[in-house]
């Protein structure tokens, strides 16, 4: 369960240099551009072909409880 | 009188640095202090530091060496520094998973395998940096992380790997004996073959994943990453074991017995000439071929060997983006997706809110055709053997699809989909350092059959007792 991270707490924190986050942070960024969606649907659309392309038995079975 | 601490320590195996406290050559404290000092001053070298926890790890430190004053032992890692990926919860501490949204998250709980090595007298010395989310939606550039891209010891202008980048860095760096870090689909493989140390991905429900950020609940573990394959058999026999508060637990021990399996000149090893000859990135190629002569010399039966022909790229992508996708359905109809650093990742994440449930559905389906095919390779091989990654480590201003497009060999060989096949179906893999190609660590990846790990680390403890790759440093002055 999550617990607040309260301001102080984190300000003690960065003050110590526990962050650690300078070295390489990035820019948060904007919205991703429209060409990364759309290139990331046609590529769940290939992937549903490619996983609709393999003959299955009615009787198989999802691994719902997944057990190596 | 302290100690000296020197390279020699901070790139010393666990067995080694266990004979050092119990001899009292140094004491857990001055080695604590001294991994912790290191890790908090060469760690931002390379991006690999999320949390240093100095403090309680003297505290720790201290407990530790009245135990052994009192010749209260606990096992071999006792008293040992180690990291963990920044993905596992460590009560009263910020757990980012490597993402801004989660900055400045806290759980009131440890995770599992933190309290077992805790017991163990293995001491935290921090969290060890991350790809944001464990890179679940898919990401473009090393960069995608709140720490910044991982950044390779070898060679800082190159890519550490990821997911477990800074687990990979600061193990290859000497900033920690051991690290944790966890894979999903290659990423505990991954850095450890780029940064040139010994990664095992256990079985499936081995190790608990109690307190770990869930990214797929049917592809998650977490595994030891060392410097060799005795210290991952040491750390494993540690943090195996069932566990209640993870669905997913096994319920089965482990006893790192590499002794009783059997002898590797009796093994038999499946692989494809093709990864060697073909798939392999030319530069690495004579570093494959002279491990490929360090198996034949050991006596192994090497005999060629297929996959079954699935889509194994598309069922993995769309079982751990569903699964993903449920996970973070409040961070990703909520905006904050947006706070991200990969744009790739971001479109992946919004993007998997639309797989249909039948895909979902028929891609577990097919997994379960998957596993019972893998499994019957294992009657004709005990181990499958082909390169980690096919190369040494990108430079982190590429995008890391940038090879996608190369002309494609001949056959399909295991390489290119090995990794994927091996999540699929749960099966253990352990990488190993093999050689170097453009100065930078290239590794071969060992996969067995569930829980075969004391047959992959035998094998492994065997290849480097031939070779001398996993002893190998870099330059961190």
């Amino acid at each position: 369960m999550n617990r607040p991270f309260t301001r102080r707490k984190l300000g003690l924190l960065f003050s110590s240099g526990a962050g650690l986050l300078t070295a390489h942070a990035q820019e948060a960024p904007a919205n991703p551009p429209a060409d990364l969606q759309t290139t990331a649907k046609q590529q769940l659309r290939k992937d549903s072909e490619a996983i609709a392309g393999v003959e299955l038995s009615p009787s198989t079975e999802p691994a719902f409880q997944f057990k190596a | 009188m302290a100690a000296e601490i020197n390279d020699d320590i901070f790139f010393a195996t666990i067995t080694e640095l266990n004979a050092k406290l119990k001899a009292r050559e140094l004491s857990a404290v001055e080695l604590v202090r001294a991994f912790a000092r290191r890790l908090e001053q060469l760690g931002p070298r390379y991006n690999a530091v999320a949390l240093p926890l100095t403090e309680a790890a003297l505290r720790h430190a201290k407990e530790v060496d009245k135990d052994l004053k009192d010749e209260r032992y606990h096992g071999p890692l006792q008293g040992i520094p180690y990291g963990a990926k920044d993905l596992l919860s460590y009560a009263g501490h910020p757990t980012t998973w490597g993402a801004t949204p989660y900055a400045a998250q806290v759980f009131d709980q440890t995770a599992t395998v933190l309290q077992k090595l805790g017991k163990s007298g293995a001491v935290l010395i921090g969290k060890l940096s991350m790809i944001e989310l464990a890179g679940g939606g898919g990401y473009r550039f090393a960069a995608a992380s709140m720490f910044g891209p991982g950044l390779n010891p070898w060679d800082r202008s190159r890519w550490s790997g990821g997911s477990s980048s800074g687990s990979g860095s600061a193990v290859a760096a000497g900033l920690v004996p051991f690290a944790l870090g966890s894979e999903t689909s290659g990423s505990i493989l991954t850095p450890s073959a780029f940064c040139g140390v010994t990664g095992l991905r256990p079985t499936y429900g081995l190790v608990s994943r109690h307190g770990a950020m869930a990214l797929s609940w049917t592809m998650d573990k977490i595994g030891p990453m060392c410097r060799s394959a005795e210290d991952c058999g040491l750390v494993l026999a540690v943090i195996a074991g069932g566990d209640s508060a993870d669905p997913g637990s096994a319920h089965k021990s482990f006893y790192y017995t590499p002794q009783y399996t059997r002898p590797v000149k009796t093994m038999r090893v499946g692989y494809a000439p093709v990864d060697f000859a073909e798939w392999a990135q030319p530069s690495a190629r004579p570093a494959f071929e002279q491990a490929l002569a360090a198996i034949r010399e050991s006596g192994a039966q090497i005999s060629e060997i297929k996959l079954p022909d699935l889509p194994y790229g598309a069922l993995a992508s769309t079982v751990i983006l569903a699964e993903a996708a449920s996970v973070f359905e409040p961070l990703i109809t909520s905006g904050k997706v947006d706070q991200l650093a990969d744009a790739k990742q971001i479109a992946g994440l919004k993007t998997a809110l639309e797989i249909p449930a039948k895909d979902y559905l028929r891609a577990m389906r097919v997994r379960t055709l998957l596993q019972k095919q893998i499994r019957q390779l294992f009657v004709d091989v005990d181990v499958l053997l082909a390169p980690a990654r096919l190369g040494p480590a990108p430079k982190i201003s590429e995008p890391l699809d940038k090879h996608a497009s190369d002309p494609k060999p001949s056959q399909t060989g295991l390489s290119s989909v090995l990794t994927q096949a091996g999540n699929l179906a749960g099966l253990p893999a352990l990488s190993l350092p093999c050689g170097f190609a453009d100065d930078l660590p290239v590794a071969m990846q060992a996969v067995g059959p569930p829980f075969s790990e004391n047959r992959l680390l035998a094998f492994g403890k065997d290849f480097q007792t031939r070779t001398d790759w996993h002893r190998k440093r870099p330059k961190t002055a």
